[in-house]
């Protein structure tokens, strides 16, 4: 590739595109005014919200004007003209937000009185709830017949020290509407003033009765914050700024990239430039360093403007007392912003080759914005996971795209940057991995005739499913494999899911046998063997399984099992002390050990945990994957993502990352070999040497003199030892360098690609 | 300078299953020659010069364009030819000058060298009023003149026009006729795609005929008109694509 038409191509879109005036608005325009009238319509809200009074109108309010509580001191009073008292509400601003009618003071003759008027006949729940809805008031409050007695009579029956039970219990039902806002509003307040009034009533009588007012509270209930200010408030923003970084990196991405693509398509640009000297990947690296640089660009500038109108708008309510606890914001520190820009180039990089691959297969510019909202729907669910309560960073999180990155983001604006340290391989592994397949796909879209010259053609069901089998392939295509990866797991995930319920009462050796044979032979097997029948024309080819291996490779495949057994459990362990297992899914996993491994029926046990998961897993990934992928062209990409699918189906999170690392040794020995043979006998030695070990390690520790107890015995067996560890990888080394000059079968692509990469001189002399 | 041997092109159609849009074409086109490709719309004659474009990949066959294979060395292929087609558009947010000199730098000339080959092509091809010009405010003589000096900023030594003066009126579809014999005077080997039977009487030093994705007659005209029998270029156009769809029809 030659970075040189990379740069050219770069610096014409980016000109085209500043010369476009939809993109520059959609970039450059719209973040400086669109968080600045966001917040300017808050603050007019809020405004409105404020000077927004509510009505409350008060029933049979002289229960509490009677002679003997008119100038009672012990009883505040409740009203004081057409609001509550300043002793209940204080501040004169609160005060007029609810704003008390009287229905004894209402006048007939009052056009603005007459609809809250009680209507003849109307009981006064029929009342209260006319008026309620037709929003003439927002609560109702009616004070019973005999309220005032009823007050003066406790307030005896305290001082008197009378026994309980002698006065009934007094009760106000205030009137509202759930199913508006304002009236539910309402109610929250009047219910405050009205739990207010009834302390002060409280601390009076029992004052006037001699009885401390502990005696209703005993105690004080006061939490302690530790948190500093500071950190409590940039946790709104390290919850929202990861977020709109995201979402409007991948709306920067995705308009130019649409003009970029099926834009010039629909222009007949694209003919032109791929007729020129520039390679393919060349054009889709020019095109995506535009669109990356958009991205960033615009997410940029969206967190610049929505982080000053955010400072800008809470100051100014923090200012306002009624909005004191919003608080200000602060801002992240330097070194969290400055994380922040820089994820800005994974982010953008990804969503620039998505965008970039899905805007390829466009054929125009309108049908490149259909798949906008598609997009979304697969990435929002990892935008959102994040915000979810109770989600936080942990090894299996950081194992999933997008939602990884966006924890470790939050973590490091929330300063928790060593809590976060040892996740930063995980997000980075896995982010790296997606960028680099999302820039591969594009390039494959850009590389695909039939993507780039796509017509038009009705979809009919029937036709197409009938040219799935009339026009299949030899071996499984490109797509078909990515298809079986994607139908392994989502088989997998349901059946999973219907274990794990049952697996939480159950862990008996015939569970175990069942389960593991559904995930197997259903999850695993049934689809690759469907999708060989039914999809390709030579099933043997598809699976690697049409020829005898040589001897030699069976041999070296063997050996290696038993070099890399070692090698594989000192991987297992050091994973499992950076990223520890759960408490919980240690005691399952060693409890389905014990099960498992102690059974007495040994060979049953080899036959479930070696041979069944070497057969289907092997058939699966290395047969019919890996066959699909290696038409990429390049072997090693087709080994790497089958090693990832294949780790990715395993349970355990941190089994995951030792099977994928598994998975590219037996990817190597699948090609190389070409046979599924070798890669069956690897897998099963491997897992039945595991089946063997915990075997001999309690045949070790029950006899001490035994040659078993030298190699497994003790807390730190010999087998494990560095200088055994060492001698096993060199061993391990040179015989996977044997394989490398095997002479392997290579697809078409494959040639082509080597062929490619031969020369440049001319064939012919001219 | 081109050989195209047994080149064929075959795809997959959901209501047709495979097929051939290229069946075993082969052809020599040499220096200093107009060799022209005739036949109706889906002669497979866009098929063929996007193979040798390297825009499209054969499904068998090889062709060799001035030493390079297309299959195997497509950048190089690239830069021995200029391709122009109804379909290689100009860009709307670019300047004549602009776009000359992109396609100019994707070649690799050297900036000095560049703007001397520009400043000769704008001349020639009486371009300097529309130097300064956005594509999208160019006439459709306008687009086709950047178009030509596009295809020829690097001086390739063939070029491969398909159906390219499709669409133009009579006045610019005869300065591109001229354009075409001038280059052809200079020594290149032009491979011209049309379905104007006058266009190839004019231009063509031999014609291949085309007709479902295969070769009906190829040759020097004169010779094909004698052996043929039939003086009518036209004429020997119809009764060549009657006698291939009586073969396929029965």
């Amino acid at each position: 590739m030659q970075w040189k038409n990379v740069k050219l191509i770069f610096l014409r879109e980016m000109r085209d595109q500043l010369r476009d005036r939809r993109t520059l608005f959609l970039i450059a325009i719209l973040p400086l005014l669109l968080y600045p009238l966001l917040g300017m319509s808050f603050m007019q809200m809020m405004q409105f919200m404020q000077s927004n009074t509510a009505k409350i109108l008060i029933v049979n309010a002289q229960e509490l004007e009677s002679p003997e509580l008119q100038d009672a001191e012990w009883l505040p009073p409740l009203l004081e003209g057409d609001f509550f008292s300043p002793e209940l509400i204080p501040g004169k601003t609160q005060r007029d937000s609810l704003q008390v009618v009287r229905a004894e003071s209402l006048d007939p003759e009052d056009p603005a009185d007459i609809p809250l008027l009680k209507i003849e006949g109307e009981t006064p729940e029929q009342h209260a709830s006319r008026l309620l809805k037709a929003g003439h008031v927002q609560a109702v409050l009616e004070f019973p017949a005999g309220f005032g007695k009823g007050l003066l009579q406790v307030r005896e029956t305290v001082i008197d020290r009378q026994p309980a039970g002698q006065t009934n219990a007094l009760e106000l039902s205030p009137t509202y509407n759930a199913a508006n806002e304002k009236s539910q509003s309402a109610q929250i307040r009047l219910e405050r003033v009205l739990r207010l009034w009834r302390q002060k009533i409280t601390a009076h009588n029992l004052t006037d009765s001699h009885v401390p007012i502990q005696a209703t509270q005993p105690f004080d209930f006061q939490p302690v914050d530790t948190a500093p200010v500071e950190q409590k408030q940039v946790v709104v923003l390290s919850k929202i700024l990861p977020f709109v970084l995201i979402i409007w990196a991948l709306t920067g991405a995705f308009y130019p990239a649409v003009d970029l693509c099926a834009g010039e398509k629909e222009r007949g640009t694209l003919e032109t430039l791929l007729t020129s000297p520039a390679m393919r990947r060349e054009i889709v690296w020019g095109k995506l360093l535009t669109v990356m640089l958009f991205s960033s660009a615009t997410a940029l500038l969206n967190l610049a403007t929505l982080g000053l109108t955010s400072k800008f708008v809470t100051s100014q309510l923090a200012a306002n007392p009624a909005f004191g606890s919003l608080g200000s914001l602060t801002m992240p520190s330097a070194s969290a912003m400055a994380l922040l820009v820089l994820s800005l180039v994974p982010i953008s990089a990804l969503f620039g080759a998505l965008c970039l691959a899905c805007a390829a297969f466009a054929r125009s510019t309108k049908e490149g914005q259909y798949y906008l909202m598609p997009l979304m729907l697969v990435t929002m669910p990892l935008m959102l996971l994040p915000m979810s309560p109770g989600v936080e960073l942990d090894l299996g999180t950081s194992l999933v795209p997008l939602t990884g990155l966006i924890l470790l983001l939050r973590s490091a604006i929330e300063g928790q940057y060593l809590q976060a340290l040892p996740f930063v391989v995980p997000v980075l592994g896995v982010t790296s991995m997606c960028c680099l397949l999302a820039i591969r796909w594009a390039e494959e879209q850009f590389a695909s005739e039939s993507v780039l010259f796509r017509e038009s053609e009705r979809l009919e069901l029937g036709r197409w499913l009938k040219s799935l089998v009339r026009d299949r392939c030899p071996t499984p295509t490109l797509p078909q494999g990515v298809l079986c990866i994607a139908l392994i797991m989502i088989v997998q995930f349901f059946v999973s899911v219907a274990f794990t319920a049952r697996s939480a009462e159950e862990t008996s050796y015939s569970f175990i046998v069942i389960s593991t044979l559904v995930m197997q032979l259903g999850c695993v097997l049934a689809p690759a063997a469907l999708m060989t029948i039914f999809l390709t024309s030579k099933p043997a080819k598809s699976l690697l399984l049409d020829r005898w291996p040589q001897w030699k490779h069976l041999g070296v495949a063997g050996v290696l099992a038993l070099l890399v057994h070692p090698l594989s459990v000192r991987l297992s362990s050091a994973i499992q002390e950076v990223y520890p297992i759960s408490p919980e899914m240690q005691g399952s996993l060693q409890q389905f050990q014990e099960v498992l491994f102690g059974s007495p029926y040994w060979w049953a046990t080899l036959l479930l945990i070696a041979v069944l998961p070497a057969v289907c897993e092997e058939i699966a990934f290395r047969g019919f994957i890996l066959s699909g992928l290696r038409h990429l062209g390049h072997k090693w990409w087709a080994i790497c993502i089958t090693a990832v699918a294949f780790g990715a189906v395993h349970p355990v999170m941190q089994q995951k990352l030792s099977a994928a690392s598994l998975g590219l040794l037996i990817g190597y020995l699948a090609v190389q070999t070409g046979s599924l043979l070798p890669c069956t006998l690897f897998h099963a030695f491997h897992n039945g040497l595991q089946v063997g070990v915990y075997r001999a390690a309690e045949y070790a520790e029950a006899n001490p003199n035994s040659f078993a107890y030298q190699l497994l015995g003790g807390k730190d067996p010999a087998l494990y030892q560095p200088a055994v560890l060492l001698l096993c990888g060199i061993a391990a080394t040179l015989l996977i360098l044997s394989l490398q000059k095997a002479s392997y079968d290579r697809t078409k692509e494959e040639k082509l690609q080597e062929a490619r990469d031969r020369g440049n001189t001319p064939l012919v002399s001219v | 300078m081109i050989q195209a041997h047994e080149l064929s092109k075959a795809y997959v159609d959901l209501h047709r299953g495979e097929f051939v849009a290229l069946d075993g074409l082969s052809f020599q086109a040499n220096r200093g020659e107009v060799y022209g490709i005739l036949g109706p719309n889906g002669a497979g004659k866009t098929t063929a010069l996007r193979i040798l474009s390297t825009v499209l990949q054969p499904t068998g066959g090889s062709a060799i364009v001035n030493g390079y294979d297309v299959v195997t060395q497509p950048s190089q292929v690239r830069r021995q030819i200029g391709f122009m087609s109804a379909n290689t558009a100009v860009y709307d947010r670019m300047t004549a000058w602009e776009m000359v000199e992109y396609f100019g730098r994707l070649y690799g000339i050297e900036d000095e060298p560049l703007r001397e080959r520009m400043e000769d092509l704008f001349e020639r091809l009486q371009m300097q009023e529309i130097r300064d010009l956005l594509g999208a405010k160019m006439s459709t003589g306008m687009k086709q003149k950047v178009s030509i000096a596009r295809a020829i900023v690097h001086d390739p030594p063939i070029l491969i026009f398909d159906e390219a003066t499709s669409g133009l009126d009579v006045l610019v579809a005869r300065a591109m006729l001229d354009a075409v014999a001038e280059l052809r005077d200079q020594g290149k080997c032009i491979v011209f795609s049309t379905h104007i039977m006058r266009e190839a009487e004019r231009l063509c030093d031999r014609v291949a005929i085309m007709h479902r994705g295969r070769l009906l007659a190829e040759g020097n005209l004169d010779a094909l008109r004698e052996q043929h029998d039939q003086p009518d270029l036209e004429e020997l156009f119809f009764e060549l694509i009657h006698q291939q769809e009586a073969v396929v029809t029965a």
